[in-house]
């Protein structure tokens, strides 16, 4: 009995001392090409090996019984292979399939221009947007040498592919900001509110976009403040026009930020010719204090307040008969102030809810005549998404619109005060659907309702995107979009609808070699667009939805960092044929803000030797329209073509201090932006006019940015480079 | 005969439970041995699957996963041109890296390998991302040297992103190489906790004492 039992564990040991399995096969892709470096090895023990450069493998194992054998390579979803290890050879085919993974996978790019730091289908990162010379440090100016869009050098806001400058609006964190520039007066240009540097990353969508965001025309520039600072630290900017001194103190898992900010232009201004007469120069103050927490372990917390105070004084020269030059004085006071929360309430809830808040009241007096205008508006958006699986997630929310305008005029004889005030509630679903790595569809429907104007809109959207190789794909995109009149119109009357854009975009982009090629052709059909009868611009009943109007044009971009060394330049070329009745436009005609040939030279060099960056930016857009009341054809006048050579140099020169200088229209070409005309004519019948000039030919700043911190490592870098 | 085949089973058993950590610790040496002979992306490749596949047999070892993240990192510095492929790598080493750090929160060798690890961000684009990862990178080796103010690489990594940076504070990088000679005959006294813990780093400061010279 014992001898037995022993020759059983005898033979049981020996069994597994000389029996050897050997497993041979091939591992291959979906599409049969061989996966050499690909991991094979039996799941938990230490018996494995490489597939060799042929795709083949070759393991041996002591082991026996039934196993798995799994094999691995990043990129590609594991294959497990049941297998009984009975001391034989076994032969295998193994076929893994790639993984999918949001970052690599197709996104749809139609229409949109990301500017993020992961993703493969980003074309610009952050830092471009501010270290463009000629961008001035100001987001939109930074967005104007991106295709799609037209300088207006007079304006200096954000006119997306043959879209007025209402048509496009600007979110931050989620939430809306109603008024992103600062207060100008007319015919002068103007820049954001928000200092770019403030942001991690912009997704700047020039037309169908998604679902969640409605009432513009043209466009949404969608803002995400930075996260966490990473220390303590104190930032001094002093520049030849003002000076910032911010701190932010960190605590675990949160920060606060304040900053104290004083711009005056007097002195730049009394160094250097301008065009105007600047009685009073440009002069503001603000202080603002941000907040982040984390909150638990996805979850982010923001808040952002400011207030902001400015005025000038300008002395114009009055194209009215027999009137003498007066001054145009203009005081603007604006309090912000949005927070938002977004993170995941589960494996597959995740949520964003923002708010925002803003007043704001500009002061106006010039010639016997006070405006006072005030906007106190208020966005409340949430939106919550759900992931069925990796590749197919559901979108849905709602938000609130809540705006009071009015307007109160005082002249010598009339007294005008009218206000308004427009609730519209929004609800969107959309759904993101991946059939495979190289095919995604997004399909959403939008409803829109106006307590002012009782009016609802039902809007569909829907994009889809195909990669067609590793390295290029192709994206459609299409919509209606709705907007509420402006506000000049809403004060004196409600019997008006939301205008409509249909939006029809096509997009090519390929990026091979660190080389992006991006082509994108676009149709946007303009439908319901206000219009007034001629001159009775006073009477509003005459106010009706009959204007139309089309854009479509040709955007291409071609972006290489590679071909020279230290070096990095875009060419962005925009080709846009718009025409539009609406308004007071007499018939269908092309708008002033819009220019055929559109074309920005972006280039940026890194001297190491002087540990300097250095930035070249060409602009060139032919010719705009403008209306001349002399002539009897409407907006018949040229203007000159807007020619601009700008220049910037950042110096590091200790790590924690930057010395920068940028030159705008460094070549001195002459802009003009058209002509203003007198309202009345005088004794011969014509209507007196002046230039529309910028308000320098050339435009210089200095800085110096000074960033303390205890280590003294960190420095704003990242905010000129 | 009862006691026989108890004493057997029991014989078995002991064989069983002594045979598992001294296999992993057996070729975890004879894995480590390899790093030698390891020239190109592929050698570093198969070397890194090995550590993978004895990471999946150890769950609660951090060593496998240690040295599987250092491979993808080596592979990514390796790697010629192709920016898109060095991130990948960095990818893999980024997921391995996050899954230590929740095995062992406080190992000083873990978080001087990350500090590695962001300058291998760094060096794919330097123009982008030099502020970003610099600081990073800084941050990781001061929490390895809080864990462990004595660990070499943990000091070799503060000393390379001091040379580094030298130009840009205003410095000579070579002010530093007291400190790399300082660092180099001290090297031999610190003693990893075991002879499958980190040892490496020693040649990158020979490297630096020679540039000193």
């Amino acid at each position: 009995m014992k001898y037995s039992f022993l020759f059983i564990l005898l033979s049981l040991v020996g069994l597994q001392a000389f029996s050897q399995t050997v497993i041979i096969g091939n591992v291959v892709q979906e599409q049969g090409e061989s996966l050499p470096g690909a991991n094979v090895y039996l799941q938990g023990t230490y018996d494995g090996t490489s597939v060799n450069e042929n795709g083949q493998f070759i393991l041996k194992t002591k082991k026996t019984g039934p196993v798995d054998l799994r094999v691995e390579f990043m990129g590609y979803e594991p294959a497990v292979q049941k297998i009984d290890l009975k001391g034989d050879t076994i032969r295998l085919n193994i076929q893994l399939k790639e993984a999918f993974n949001q970052l690599t996978a197709v996104t749809i790019t139609a229409g949109t221009f990301e500017a993020g730091d992961k993703k493969q289908a980003v074309t610009i990162t952050p830092l471009d947007m501010v270290t463009t010379a000629g961008a001035k440090g100001d987001v939109y100016g930074a967005l104007q040498s991106l295709p799609g869009t037209t300088t207006n050098g007079e304006s200096g806001r954000l006119f997306v592919k043959g879209g007025d400058s209402e048509e496009s609006q600007t979110y931050i964190d989620g939430s809306l900001v109603y008024v992103p520039y600062n207060s100008t007066a007319p015919n002068l240009s103007t820049r954001g509110r928000f200092n770019p540097f403030m942001f991690k990353g912009t997704v700047f969508s020039t037309g169908g976009y998604s679902a969640e965001y409605g009432q513009a025309l043209s466009s949404v520039l969608l803002l995400n403040t930075n996260d966490m600072p990473a220390e303590d630290q104190l930032d001094l900017s002093v520049m030849s026009i003002g000076v910032e001194v911010a701190g932010t103190k960190l605590w675990k898992n949160g920060a606060v930020t304040g900053s104290v900010t004083y711009n005056n232009l007097a002195p730049y201004m009394n160094l250097t010719t301008q065009n105007y007469n600047w009685i009073h120069a440009p002069e503001s103050a603000k202080g603002a204090v941000n907040v982040r927490q984390k909150t638990g372990k996805t979850g982010m917390f923001k808040l952002y307040s400011s207030f902001n105070k400015d005025a000038f004084t300008i002395n114009q020269e009055n194209l009215e008969p027999g009137g003498s030059p007066f001054d145009y004085h203009l005081a603007n006071e604006n309090y912000f102030m949005n927070a938002s929360w977004n993170g995941h309430l589960s494996e597959k809830w995740a949520m964003n809810i923002a708010a925002s808040f803003t007043n704001n009241q500009d002061d106006i007096h010039f010639d016997q005549t006070l405006i006072v205008k005030k906007i106190v508006g208020t966005h409340v958006k949430n939106v919550f998404n759900y992931l069925f699986t990796e590749k197919f997630s559901l979108k849905f929310g709602g938000e609130l619109f809540a705006k009071t305008f009015s307007q109160n005029v005082r002249m010598p004889a009339e007294i005008h005060d009218n206000s308004f005030t427009n609730n519209t509630f929004a609800g969107f679903t959309e759904a993101q659907i991946y059939a495979s790595s190289k095919f995604v569809t997004r399909i959403g429907a939008r409803v829109e309702y106006s307590e002012y104007l009782k009016d609802t809109k039902l809007s569909p959207r829907l994009s889809v995107a195909y990669k067609v190789t590793n390295n290029s794909q192709f994206s459609l995109a299409y919509g209606w979009f709705f907007q509420n009149p402006v506000d000049d119109y809403l004060l004196y009357t409600n019997h008006l609808n939301p205008e409509r854009a249909d939006h029809y975009t096509f997009s090519y982009q390929s990026l091979v070699n660190s080389r992006t090629l991006r082509i994108e052709l676009y149709y946007k059909d303009y439908k319901n667009l206000v219009k007034t009868n001629g001159g009775e611009f006073y009477l509003p009943s005459s106010y009706t939805n009959l204007g139309s109007g089309y854009a479509k044009g040709l955007d291409l971009f071609w972006r290489d960092n590679k071909t020279i060394k230290n070096g990095d330049y875009w060419i962005s070329y925009s080709y846009l044929d718009t025409k539009r009745n609406y308004r007071d436009f007499p018939e269908e005609a092309v708008p002033t803000f819009a220019s055929k040939h559109n074309l920005s030279v972006v280039y940026k060099h890194w001297i190491s030797g002087l540990r300097s960056l250095a930035g070249v930016n060409f602009k060139y857009s032919s010719p705009r329209v403008y209306n001349n009341p002399n002539s009897s054809v409407f907006n018949s006048e040229q203007m000159l073509p807007y020619r601009s050579l700008d220049l910037s140099w950042s110096f590091l020169y200790r790590k924690n201090i930057i010395i920068y200088g940028a030159v705008t229209n460094v070549l001195g070409f002459k802009n003009e932006f058209g002509r203003r005309y007198a309202s009345t004519t005088d004794e011969g019948g014509n209507y007196l006019s002046a230039a529309i000039e910028p308000s320098s030919n050339r435009f210089y700043v200095v800085a110096c940015f000074i960033t303390l911190t205890r280590k003294g490592e960190a420095n704003q870098l990242d905010k000129i480079e | 005969m009862k006691k026989i085949i108890l004493s057997l089973a029991v014989l078995f058993v002991s064989f069983a439970s002594m045979a598992q950590k001294p296999e992993y610790l057996q070729t975890m040496g004879e894995t480590l041995g390899q790093f030698s002979t390891c020239k190109s992306v592929s050698d570093f490749q198969a070397l890194g699957n090995k550590f993978q596949m004895i990471a999946n047999a150890e769950k609660s070892e951090w060593l496998p996963l240690y040295y599987n993240a250092h491979c993808y990192i080596i592979m990514s510095f390796m790697e010629p041109t192709d920016a898109a492929k060095k991130d990948s790598y960095l990818d893999v080493a980024e997921k391995t890296i996050a899954k230590m750090i929740e095995l062992v929160p406080n190992e000083s060798e873990v978080y001087a390998l990350q500090s590695f690890y962001f300058i291998g961000r760094l060096v794919v684009n330097p123009m982008e991302r030099g502020q970003e990862f610099s600081g990073l990178s800084a941050q990781a080796v001061a929490k390895a040297l809080t864990s462990d103010p004595a660990n070499p690489r943990a000091k070799m990594m503060k000393l390379q992103g001091d040379i580094g940076s030298a130009p840009y504070m205003g410095l000579d990088p070579k002010s530093f190489c007291p400190q790399a000679k300082a660092l180099l005959a001290d090297w031999d006294n610190f003693k990893p906790k075991s002879p499958i813990h980190p040892s490496w780093g020693k040649d990158q400061v020979e490297g630096i004492v020679k540039g000193c010279q």
